[in-house]
């Protein structure tokens, strides 16, 4: 909704109407916010130049997303159109302005042992394998969160290791987050929480056992912190950086990406996943058609993937 | 909506009734309690949206006693202190000990049902979100079920096809043969 009037709307042009109306003028109502109306061109250029940054597919019917989350960043930069906003941010040097649109596009929805089933699955069933088949053999055992965004997943896979394994565990664990949003990884990285991120999913219990209150806010206590590690990464890139892994979580970040790069992620997936390894996704998603690579595997409510 | 429901806690009997007379008129649903002491109690029985109390009260419980009850009852309670003029001091200790805020008498019914406001609309918002969130992880639950039954169904009917595929591409089996090995298998 804009309630700006555009400018040419006045120009009335038709040879009929000698005397153009006059378009009532539309009074802004106090406190709501003047958005910047963005045009089906500006709408595809943004979208292609985000997909590029990012992988994320804006869809035309969902061009209201550029508006509603890129608005603030207009006002901040003073542009009065999303060409000009384009050109300001492409012609950003030091990439900050690019950066904070991809946090600004980036969906950070997310909470602490969000829906439970693929922890309980962890813990109840791919865990005791996997320390089973690497008793005695070198190596570290290693856990990717694929977009974990402000940590909550790999921390609850911290937080269930832990409690799997005690404070000393004589396994050699490596456990890694990777997001594409710089100001997510941040603040992973931190592992500091507000009142809400941290009422959502976390019973007392796990609060007061693995956090510590600063202020407003808490933090993740270092035992559980200094066990995963953050690395800013893009899903779209090559994945021959990052070796092999055991476990893989890449829940609902797929959804945001077309079907064909959904199908090059997963390949890629299928590449750095053990060959005994296990992978899961969000309970909603689906890989049936999208990788015939991938078995999967019902553990009492959860599901996982295994390689045929 | 549903009005907020709100304790006036003052050892004065004439601004405890002036508060509940002007709150009810506006309406709000409005208890009262005449000390410290009554207030606990009453907290302990009931579930309040807002405490308005009066920060310094005789009786051994005073306004940071009942802050603390409130919150320890349940923390979606918001307490408002009214303060003495100048005693600002203890005001920002119970805002530290999280007191949404705090008016100083002589109170203002303005500036107070104004506050109100504020904490309604943030109550509504709360309850939007806590709604939208209760209604997207009941979706998601319902639909995973169905995403991963057929999941499961698909990749049986994938094995079962590709042994089918198998049986029938056998050499040195008769066709009818290799059919019937099929439709058993």
């Amino acid at each position: 909704m804009s309630l700006t009037t555009p400018g040419n709307i006045s120009r009335n042009t038709s040879p009929n109407s000698a005397a153009p109306a006059p378009k009532p003028e539309l009074k802004p109502i106090p406190g709501m916010r003047k958005t910047v109306k963005i045009t089906p061109a500006e709408v595809q250029l943004f979208s292609k130049y985000i997909y590029g940054l990012c992988g994320i597919n804006i869809e035309a019917s969902k061009s209201y997303l550029l508006e509603t989350r890129l608005g603030r960043m207009l006002e901040n930069e003073k542009c009065d159109s999303f060409t000009t906003f384009y050109h300001k941010i492409k012609s950003d040097p030091s990439k900050k302005l690019e950066h904070q649109m991809v946090d600004a596009m980036t969906t950070n929805e997310t909470l602490f042992f969000r829906d439970t089933n693929p922890f309980e699955l962890l813990k109840h069933k791919i865990l005791p394998e996997v320390f089973d088949r690497r008793m005695g053999k070198s190596g570290a055992i290693r856990i990717w969160s694929a977009a974990c965004s402000t940590g909550q997943e790999i921390y609850s896979i911290a937080i269930t290791l832990r409690e799997l394994l005690g404070p000393t565990p004589t396994i050699n664990l490596k456990l890694m987050g990777t997001d594409i949003s710089d100001a997510a990884i941040k603040q992973a990285s931190y592992g500091v929480y507000n009142k809400f991120e941290i009422e959502r999913g976390l019973p007392q219990e796990r609060l007061q056992r693995y956090f510590s209150p600063s202020g407003e806010t808490w933090r993740i206590k270092d035992e559980i912190r200094s066990m995963a590690s953050f690395q800013k990464f893009n899903l779209m890139g090559s994945f021959a950086s990052l070796g092999k892994f055991d476990i893989i979580f890449c829940r609902n970040v797929a959804i945001y990406f077309t079907f064909e790069d959904r199908v090059k992620l997963f390949e890629k997936i299928a590449d750095v996943l053990e060959p005994d390894g296990y992978l899961i996704i969000g309970a909603t998603e689906s890989l049936t058609g999208v990788c015939p690579r991938f078995v999967p595997k019902r553990h009492l409510k959860a599901i996982f993937y295994q390689l045929k | 909506m549903q009005a907020l429901k709100i304790l006036v806690v003052d050892d004065d009997p004439v601004t405890r009734t002036l508060l509940a007379k002007r709150l009810s008129k506006e309406e709000y649903q409005v208890d009262t309690a005449q000390s410290g002491v009554d207030a606990v109690r009453s907290i302990a029985d009931n579930y309040y949206d807002v405490v308005l109390t009066d920060l310094m009260m005789p009786g051994g419980v005073d306004g940071i006693g009942v802050l603390e009850t409130a919150k320890e009852h349940n923390l979606k309670t918001e307490v408002m202190l009214i303060t003495a003029h100048g005693s600002i001091d203890n005001a920002i200790i119970a805002m530290k000990k999280g007191a949404y805020d705090y008016l100083q008498k002589p109170i203002n019914f303005d500036e107070l049902i104004l506050r109100l406001a504020k904490i309604q609309n943030l109550k509504h918002l709360m309850k939007n979100a806590s709604d939208l969130r209760l209604a997207m992880e009941t979706t998601e639950q319902v639909s995973s079920e169905t995403i991963q039954n057929l999941e499961m169904t698909v990749a049986a009917l994938e094995e079962r096809i590709s042994n089918i595929r198998t049986i029938l591409q056998r050499a040195g089996v008769s066709a009818e043969e290799r059919i019937s090995m099929a439709l058993v298998g």
